[in-house]
């Protein structure tokens, strides 16, 4: 089919290491085509599942808006999509299709009656985020050769036992591609990343609850301009070396370190999620064995793989070579100097909340007023925005000092927001 | 390389006792492939690790190590006494320079290429340049016609412009009282006239560098380039003396450099080799030392 997506995968690095250099450091850039979405014809099968908090604590007008916000997300569903809408609270509940445990095929029909559905919506009971990732993965299973993707939208924080919910992302990570949304000031950012992470997916902070719809409507779009279920990393390295880490860096920071699956002992996958029409950027670190100035290898070899075929549709090499020449092994690739900045930013950001979380004045401070730093110097204004209403710096004396009076919902979009990267400027 | 390790180990071994050289899994006698990770059995072996898993590449599967290929130290000697030297040098991974040097009758046919750097497979590109031009030339073509020869040669081992193999040129046809050159890029030709008695040898510079003032060569043979024309030149040495055609390897060392006076052709272009390796061997060395008129008897 000549609308397949097609690939590309672009390296940088500085190879040169001097002559005790042991780590090597590449960015991986991946470019997608998407493939054409235009027609019902040929677009990729796809399974939705819409997940609704409605605790105790959703009453009001924002269970109203989490309606309409879920309605909106049924509205987007093209026709042939799979779908279902859950509510959750200490347990999760099919709204639609009503006491049917599967997904429906989307047409101007079974639309209607969701929207009916979602309409009589009431907020009362707890929270179990496990209980309602459950249910999705039981769902989206069925239908192993969709896309298979969930939204979930929470406004409290999880009454379940950390290991509980740790154990259910853990059985589920891979199978279900699952978007967070975060609605007012007292759900936890933490807890919506870890679900993030594990489900390779995006969390978000809704901060004015009327764009709700608006955030809804845009990730379920994009849901459904995916045309690849999964890609896996695969990354050979050589037998006396270590590789230490692989991160997706851009458009997020996602660590991937901890996801690998043994291919054989040289060789791991690394699970990247579906793809859609699209650029991530990866970084990747390998420690090799000393060489000899002179003497290259191939440090790292990357190939771009469907698991479902084994089809290979992009590769390319990470190659480390020694000099005793300290112009070239000093000079540092700009894209990794860039990447290894924004995931120090992310650092320094958490590291300074949980700080001023715990009444660490003295660290919080010198870690926010860093990232402050970090943030206006790498192009993240609104970062540093955000770090300004957290963090003050007296402009002469350089002193730091933290704000008494921080809006919490300035809070959480800093906590929120600190795993976005910014691209790299061109020069 | 690591010396400690025999990089021959395990060639004459049979199949069936071994297991796959990259994953260890055991494979059994007359198997193509490992069945645990796919890898080609039978695969040239790793001159460091002594795994059977170099790839088409030319990396090893198992240690990741790029293999010096057959080049890395060559000599060329003819009949009449003229002689050629190439060597990786001492900071490179592996030699990138080829040459050749034929005689044809009475003529000597010498053709030295650069691999660029910056291009991938540059060893293919200098070796398929040398190849062609060498032979070209052995039949008795003009300089440019065997050029363009080469530049095809060259232009046919890209898969694109993005993955275009490069090399420079230089190439000599020494005839009786005839010299003629045809170069593009920074490869060179000096003149070495006969020393007085005593005193040491001066080279003249023959070609003129295809290059910018900070080093980057402006004229290549490759599918990247644009419509390269060679230099050429004839000279017609009035008194005996000796041809030095070179790669920048060597050159670069040759600012303030005294050529020996006596000595074979051979011996002059090793000791030319000791002079760029002492100096840095920063890159890869080509040396061709053809003597003229009657200072080689």
């Amino acid at each position: 089919m000549s609308d397949q997506p097609t690939f590309t995968l672009t390296i940088d690095q500085n190879k040169y290491l001097p002559t005790d250099g042991r780590e090597v450091h590449a960015i991986l850039s991946i470019g997608s085509t998407g493939g054409a979405v235009t027609t019902q014809s040929v677009a990729a099968e796809a399974a939705e599942v819409i997940i609704i908090d409605t605790s105790g604590s959703m009453s009001g007008s924002k269970i109203r808006e989490a309606r309409q916000a879920a309605a909106t997300a049924v509205q987007t569903l093209r026709d042939g999509v799979h779908f279902a809408v859950i509510a959750g609270t200490e347990k999760a509940v099919m709204v639609y299709p009503s006491g049917r445990t599967q997904l429906v095929r989307a047409d101007p029909g079974t639309r209607k009656e969701a929207e009916r559905a979602i309409g009589r919506l009431l907020a009362h009971g707890g929270t179990a985020m496990g209980e309602w990732l459950k249910l999705a993965g039981n769902l989206l299973t069925a239908h192993p050769s969709a896309i298979r993707h969930a939204l979930l939208m929470t406004d409290g924080q999880n009454n379940e036992r950390a290991e509980v919910f740790g154990s259910v992302l853990s059985a589920w990570s891979g199978t279900f591609v699952c978007d967070c949304l975060g609605v007012g000031d007292d759900w936890v950012p933490a807890e919506l990343r870890r679900v993030a992470e594990a489900m390779l997916g995006t969390f978000d902070f809704v901060r004015n609850q009327g764009d709700l719809p608006e955030f809804f409507r845009r990730l379920t779009q994009t849901s459904m301009s995916k045309t690849v279920a999964e890609l896996s990393l695969r990354v050979w390295v050589p037998q006396t070396a270590t590789l230490k880490f692989v991160k997706q860096v851009s458009p997020t920071l996602l660590d991937l370190t901890g996801k690998r699956t043994d291919v054989n002992p040289l060789t791991g996958d690394y699970p990247t999620g579906s793809w859609g029409a699209e650029e991530r950027e990866y970084h990747l670190c390998v420690e090799v064995p000393p060489g000899h100035v002179g003497q290259e290898i191939r440090a790292g070899w990357v190939k771009l793989v469907r698991p479902d075929t084994q089809e290979v549709v992009a590769s390319g090499n990470v190659l480390a070579q020694w000099t005793d020449d300290l112009a070239q092994s000093t000079h540092i690739n700009r894209k990794v100097a860039h990447y290894t900045g924004q995931a120090e930013l992310h650092e320094l950001i958490q590291d300074g909340l949980s700080a001023r979380a715990m009444g660490d004045v003295d660290t919080a401070t010198a870690r926010l007023a860093k990232a402050r730093e970090l943030a206006t110097e790498s192009g993240r204004e609104d970062t540093a925005r955000l770090l300004e209403r957290v963090v003050e710096v007296d402009p002469a004396t350089g002193t730091a000092r933290l704000r008494r009076n921080v809006d919490k919902a300035d809070e959480i979009e800093l906590d929120t927001g600190s795993v976005r990267t910014s691209r790299l400027r061109k020069e | 390389m690591n010396p400690d390790q025999d990089p021959r180990h395990d060639e004459d071994r049979p199949s069936g006792a071994a297991g796959c050289p990259v994953c260890l899994a055991p494979v059994l006698d007359g198997d193509t492939y490992c069945e645990a990770c796919g890898h080609a059995l039978g695969s040239p072996v790793c001159t460091s690790c002594g795994a059977a898993a170099v790839d088409a590449e030319g990396y090893c599967e198992r240690c990741g190590l790029r293999q010096p290929t057959g080049r890395d130290h060559a000599e060329t000697v003819l009949d009449g006494g003229a002689a050629a030297v190439t060597d990786r040098g001492l900071r490179r991974s592996r030699n990138e320079d080829a040459m050749a040097l034929l005689a044809a009758g009475d003529t000597i046919v010498t053709v030295v290429c650069d691999g660029v750097g910056s291009s991938p497979r540059a060893d293919e590109a200098s070796a398929a340049a040398v190849e062609a031009a060498g032979a070209a030339l052995a039949r008795g073509l003009p300089h440019r016609e065997a050029f363009g020869l080469a530049g095809r040669a060259v232009s046919k081992l890209a898969t694109s412009v993005d993955d275009a193999p490069a090399c420079t040129y230089v190439a000599a046809v020494a005839e009786p009282g005839r010299v003629r050159l045809a170069w593009a890029g920074d490869t060179r030709a000096y003149w070495l006239p006969r020393p007085r008695p005593g005193e040491k040898a001066q080279g003249v510079l023959l070609t003129e560098d295809d290059a910018v003032e900070t080093g980057e060569i402006t004229a290549w043979l490759g599918a990247d380039a644009e419509d390269v024309e060679p230099h050429v030149r004839t000279l017609a040495p009035e008194e005996p003396g000796t041809l030095l055609v070179c790669s920048d390897g060597l050159w670069r060392y040759l600012d303030g450099y005294a050529f020996p006076g006596t000595g074979t052709p051979l011996e002059l272009a090793r000791e030319l080799l000791r002079q760029a390796l002492h100096s840095g061997g920063q890159d890869n060395v080509t040396i061709v030392v053809i003597p003229l008129g009657d200072s080689h008897e």
